[in-house]
């Protein structure tokens, strides 16, 4: 390792502090290992259990009876595939959305400064400041009644798709690693002749790659936690987020199924995780600092 | 909840692109019309995003004010002053919810602020390991978060839960978890911050990799030891982060839904989880009045906005 | 103001019908309206109290269609509409279902105030004062007589009193249900208990509870609830079986600040804390009591009779394994239920659709939902005592149809069939309230050391203030 960190290399090199580091790795190896991934064994094992075993008192940590139905009882009344299928779709439009509305907006505010636009980053901003679950009910009614268009959103990835795009925080983000983009650069390549549009293609988008993984994961793990919002908007159960399905389901079925439930439908996020877990931690960490 | 990164210059950006060219200097009349078409271009660019604003949140952030001054009922929609605050204040459980948001914030911040942060910092000082732990922490951050709240709720149960089990095997007293009225808030923030502290975690490493190992040897020729390096050293170079952090925390867990709401039932022992926003979901869609939701809402907007502003300016403060 | 929470099953479905038979009665409601309609053919008649001319070509969108998870309902659903289809062949009927419970109170609410619900919309009993908040349904008084709905004789007036206001009707019932005491048998064979005879005063429930928990592993005598407002609901039913009151009689004030309200408590701080009877689980919800009865580690709890149904049917449990007595005390007991409303503002034509729908699939001895061969045919549940609201004659022929085709040991209902406890409505303001005595429940259930007069005192200024608020 070559950054010299809190701890100094010549008090490891001694054999104290190697007998320490060592201790202290270990032990914290071991702890995160049992507190991460414990209560996924725990799931995972559960789901096995047959309905006495998994509400008995002690509960048993290797499960005694073997109820694989379980899985398939949950896959069936659950519908996974649908669920799943239409978090993706809600994720990867709104993330569709967020990438091209925001970052051109970002790209305006920050390079083209055009009149108002110190007004309209501040009245973007100022939504930051006011919570999204205070914002649900008149957002509810908006989507309802979309005014001047007069549309109904409810059902339809628009409701999901179309408020998305008002994250300010992404916005700002783009915005403060835009500003940080030499103008002479962008006034060069206008003196040449390029459009604002390939400017922001050919200029801007390329060395902003970092920041956009980041928004990006932003976007994507926005849509999969959120909860209340596409309950209230997608009450067709066939159009419903794996989030809200799985609660719909959690009262009608008992513990086992349940448990399995929980189990099948955090596999497919976790394997596409542990698939790709280097380009999104990188993603996520070179965004935030690195450069 | 998300967590914010920020992010410094990029470096290099300026060996990657060409030099700039020499320019003739342009006319007046020119410069007026590219002024103009740069306006146009550039509201071109924002158009988009500002119309999603402006219906999904400028307007109903009005709305949200209209809405907490009316009524509906049966017949029509009327003007009712502040009837809607005082039906709001009125409740009971107003001051107990304020109480226990107050509470939340707090539990969230010593645990769900700092372990983060503690975790980050040992993690940054193994040699080997450090992805593994990485991915650990991170792992939870893509389960479906319902999915780990009812796993939470399984796990804390009294009986057949495994918390109690461990308890047993560690001959330590068994606990009610989310079912006695001290500990139901607590075992709230422990579940929420297990679910969400992956991306915290992720945005300190990143920072504290950005510090100069040089300060820590200074330090150290001063004769400082751990935890001195750690307030002299880590702290103040990563307090930009961490000050951003801290806001983005205590607005996120003051709107704390689905933890509490699915772990406890929303209210808890003795109303002990009752939470502000908890309230909110309960006049607007269990009681159906939006008004005193709306009422509600705007008391929780002012707050935050208050807390936003005393930031603002504290930062600025220390800045200048 | 709804037990919408409080009553997850969906009722239509649960107790559903019928093999493909002839529509007597809907054929000779048909015929008695071109009877009556002499002079007026084409589209419907302008008279609210003529039935629908069959000729008629409307379209009504309907909601609580049952699932494709609920296969067998969903087949008599569709066997039902083909029926009808024969008396009213331009009737088109749009089914819109729902996986969960049909109603759940965030998505209700906001579909009321979005005006968005279908034509004929399902709702409980207690959502009549929200809907008419929200200007949603129609008055159906007009439309609904002996001649659209023949056998409206039969129906148990307190049950249509509840969908009533002003004396206007809005809304025809689906089904109804009164609580009482339901019990695991098993269990109570296992602690020497006498299945056949549940407890029928609180004391000898606190016994039999003590009984019960004594077989160790987890197992809790007697459960309640005590969170998301199904807590302050049982605490209502507590009150009512000793006599109790929640509201007085003005509406104005908390009537459980009082002996009853702290006999409740203390019976129940008492079975929890010195008899630990009550399982170390708390704020349980709509939903886990059925959970811990269906797996054998609970020997009662509070229930309407459907809920044996939706145990069996979604838990996995087996009827033999159930039995019901009233509820103890006797006093009176929470009585609720469910029905359709119709959206304001839609055609004559289409209201007049909808109540000739609801009354084939809901109102007919012998059709519908009511036809019990046919439930039994497809292997759902006959014999469990409720949904029942008919007087009369239809209740003898209902009765008769039931017993002759029961799929399970009606024997087991018999206690509670026997003893029939006047039904109680549920108090104004139910929710809000309920979310109070939520507080009552979880403050005995969770806290040792609870000061119950404190709780009961606290509660009641509540309540006070929540009455006042209207």
């Amino acid at each position: 390792m070559s950054t010299r960190t809190l701890v100094s290399p010549a008090q490891l090199a001694r054999p104290r502090g190697k007998a320490v580091y060592r201790t202290v790795f270990g032990l914290v190896v071991t702890g995160f290992t049992l507190v991460f991934l414990g209560p996924l064994y725990w799931m995972i094992s559960s789901g096995f259990k047959d309905s006495q075993e998994v509400v008995r008192t002690p509960p048993t940590w290797v499960p005694q009876s073997f109820a694989p139905d379980n899985y398939s009882r949950a896959w069936e009344v659950m519908d996974l595939s649908t669920l799943l299928f239409n978090t993706l779709y809600y994720a990867f439009g709104a993330l569709a959305f967020q990438l091209v509305l925001d970052v051109a907006a970002a790209y305006a505010l920050s390079k083209l400064r055009p009149v108002l636009g110190k007004a309209i980053l501040g009245m973007m901003l100022a939504t930051l400041m006011i919570p999204a679950t205070v914002l649900v009910v008149p957002q509810y009614l908006t989507v309802l009644d979309v005014p001047v268009v007069q549309r109904n959103l409810l059902d339809t990835p628009w409701a999901i798709w179309l408020p998305s795009v008002t994250n300010a925080f992404t916005v700002f983000l783009l915005k403060r690693f835009f500003d940080s983009i030499p103008q002479e650069i962008l006034d060069a390549a206008a003196m040449d002749g390029a459009s604002p549009v390939r400017i922001l293609w050919s200029i801007v988008l390329p060395v902003s790659r970092p920041i956009l993984g980041v928004v990006s994961i932003f976007a994507v793990v926005g849509i999969w936690k959120d909860f209340l919002w596409p309950m209230l908007t997608l009450p067709d159960p066939s159009k419903q987020t794996l989030n809200v399905g799985i609660y719909s389901l959690s009262n009608g079925v008992p513990v086992n199924v349940l448990i399995a439930a929980l189990t099948i439908a955090s596999l497919p996020t976790l394997l596409l995780f542990l698939v790709f877990q280097r380009n999104i931690m990188s993603g996520l960490t070179a965004g935030g600092l690195k450069g | 909840m998300s967590a914010p990164s920020l992010t410094k210059t990029p470096a290099g950006t300026s060996r990657r692109t060409a030099p700039p060219r020499p320019a003739g200097r342009p006319s007046r009349s020119e410069r007026f019309s590219r002024g103009l078409r740069r306006n146009l271009t550039a509201h071109g660019f924002l158009i988009g995003a500002v119309l999603c604003f402006a219906v999904f949140s400028w307007y109903p952030m009005i709305r949200e004010f209209f809405l907490a001054f009316q009524k509906t009922e049966a017949g029509g929609t009327h003007w009712v002053g502040l009837d809607n605050l005082r039906t709001v204040v009125n409740d009971p459980a107003f001051w107990q919810a304020w109480r226990n948001t107050l509470l939340f914030t707090l539990l969230a911040l010593l645990i769900g602020f700092a372990v983060p942060f503690l975790v980050a910092i040992v993690i940054n000082e193994f040699r080997h390991g450090q992805g593994y732990l990485r991915l650990l922490v991170y792992l939870p951050v893509m389960l479906p978060p319902v999915a780990s709240v009812l796993l939470f709720k399984y796990l804390y149960d009294p009986g057949y839960g495994l918390l109690n089990e461990i308890l047993r095997f560690l001959h330590l007293p068994e606990q009610q978890w989310l079912q006695d009225p001290d500990l139901a808030m607590p075992s709230v923030v422990i579940a929420a911050t297990w679910m969400n502290m992956g991306g915290a975690t992720l945005i300190y490493l990143a920072a504290l990799q950005g510090i100069p190992g040089e300060l820590y040897e200074a330090a150290e020729l001063d004769g400082a030891g751990l935890l001195r390096k750690i307030w002299h050293v880590t702290i103040p170079q990563t307090r930009l982060i961490l000050s951003l952090m801290l806001l983005m925390q205590i607005i996120a867990t003051m709107q704390v839904f689905i933890e509490p709401f699915l772990l406890t039932g929303g209210a808890g022992p003795e109303g002990s989880t009752t939470t502000v926003v908890y309230l909110i979901y309960q006049y607007a869609f269990n009681f159906n009045n939006y008004g005193a939701a709306a009422a509600l809402g705007l008391l929780l907007l002012v707050l935050l906005a208050g807390f936003s502003a005393a930031y603002a300016r504290l930062s600025r403060a220390r800045d200048e | 103001m709804r037990t919408a929470r409080l009553r997850r099953t969906r009722r239509t479905g649960a107790i559903a019908v019928v093999s493909a038979l002839t529509l007597t009665a809907l054929a000779a409601c048909g015929t008695s309206s071109s009877d009556n309609g002499s002079g007026n053919s084409g589209s419907g008649s302008s008279d609210p109290a003529a039935p629908l001319n069959p000729k008629t070509k409307v379209t009504i969108t309907i909601d609580c269609m049952p699932p494709a998870a609920k296969a067998a309902e969903l087949k008599e659903w569709k066997e039902d509409v083909a029926e009808f289809h024969k008396t009213y062949p331009n009737v088109t009927i749009e089914g819109r279902s729902t996986p969960g419970q049909c109603l759940e109170p965030p998505r209700f609410t906001a579909m009321l105030k979005a005006h968005s619900q279908p034509d004929v919309f399902y709702t409980y009993f207690t959502d009549l004062p929200q809907v008419l908040d929200n200007d949603g349904a129609e008055d159906i008084t007009a439309y609904v007589t002996d001649k659209t709905v023949p056998l409206l004789k039969d129906i148990d007036p307190n049950v249509l009193a509840s969908l009533k206001h002003d004396g206007k009707l809005y809304g025809l019932p689906t089904s109804n249900y009164t609580m009482g005491l339901l019990i695991n048998r098993k269990l109570f064979q296992q602690a020497g208990l006498d299945p056949d005879n549940p407890p029928r005063t609180w004391d000898e429930v606190r016994a039999a509870a003590k009984k019960i928990a004594g077989l160790g592993d987890g197992i809790a005598g007697f459960g309640e609830y005590s969170a998301a407002n199904t807590g302050g609901w049982h605490f209502t039913a507590h009150m009512y079986s000793r006599g109790g009151d929640i509201v007085d009689a003005t509406g104005k004030k908390a009537a459980f600040d009082n002996a009853t309200g702290r006999e409740v408590a203390r019976t129940l701080h008492a079975m929890r804390w010195e008899d630990d009877s009550m399982g170390k689980t708390q704020l349980l919800k709509w939903g886990d009591l059925q959970k811990q009865i269906a797996t054998d580690k609970l020997g009662m709890f509070l229930a309407a009779p459907d809920d044996i149904a939706y145990m069996v049917q979604q838990l996995g449990a087996k009827y033999e394994n159930f039995g019901m007595g009233p509820i103890p005390g006797e006093k009176a007991t929470l009585a609720g239920g469910n029905n359709y409303m119709i959206k304001k503002g839609i055609s004559g034509d289409k209201i007049k659709a909808a109540i000739a729908w609801l009354n084939f699939k809901n109102l007919t001895v012998g059709k519908g939902q009511f036809d019990w061969a046919r439930t039994k045919a497809d292997n759902l549940p006959v014999g469990v005592p409720q949904p029942n609201f008919w007087l009369g004659e239809s209740k003898k022929k209902d009765d008769g149809a039931r017993l002759a085709n029961a799929t399970m040991p009606v024997a087991n209902f018999k206690t509670f069939m026997d003893n029939p406890v006047p039904g109680k409505a549920e108090p104004p303001k139910a929710q809000e309230i309920y979310k109070v005595l939520d507080n009552v429940m979880s403050g005995i259930l969770t806290d040792k050391d609870a000061d119950i007069d404190k709780l009961l005192s606290t509660a009641a200024d509540q309540v006070d203030q929540v009455l006042a608020n209207q």
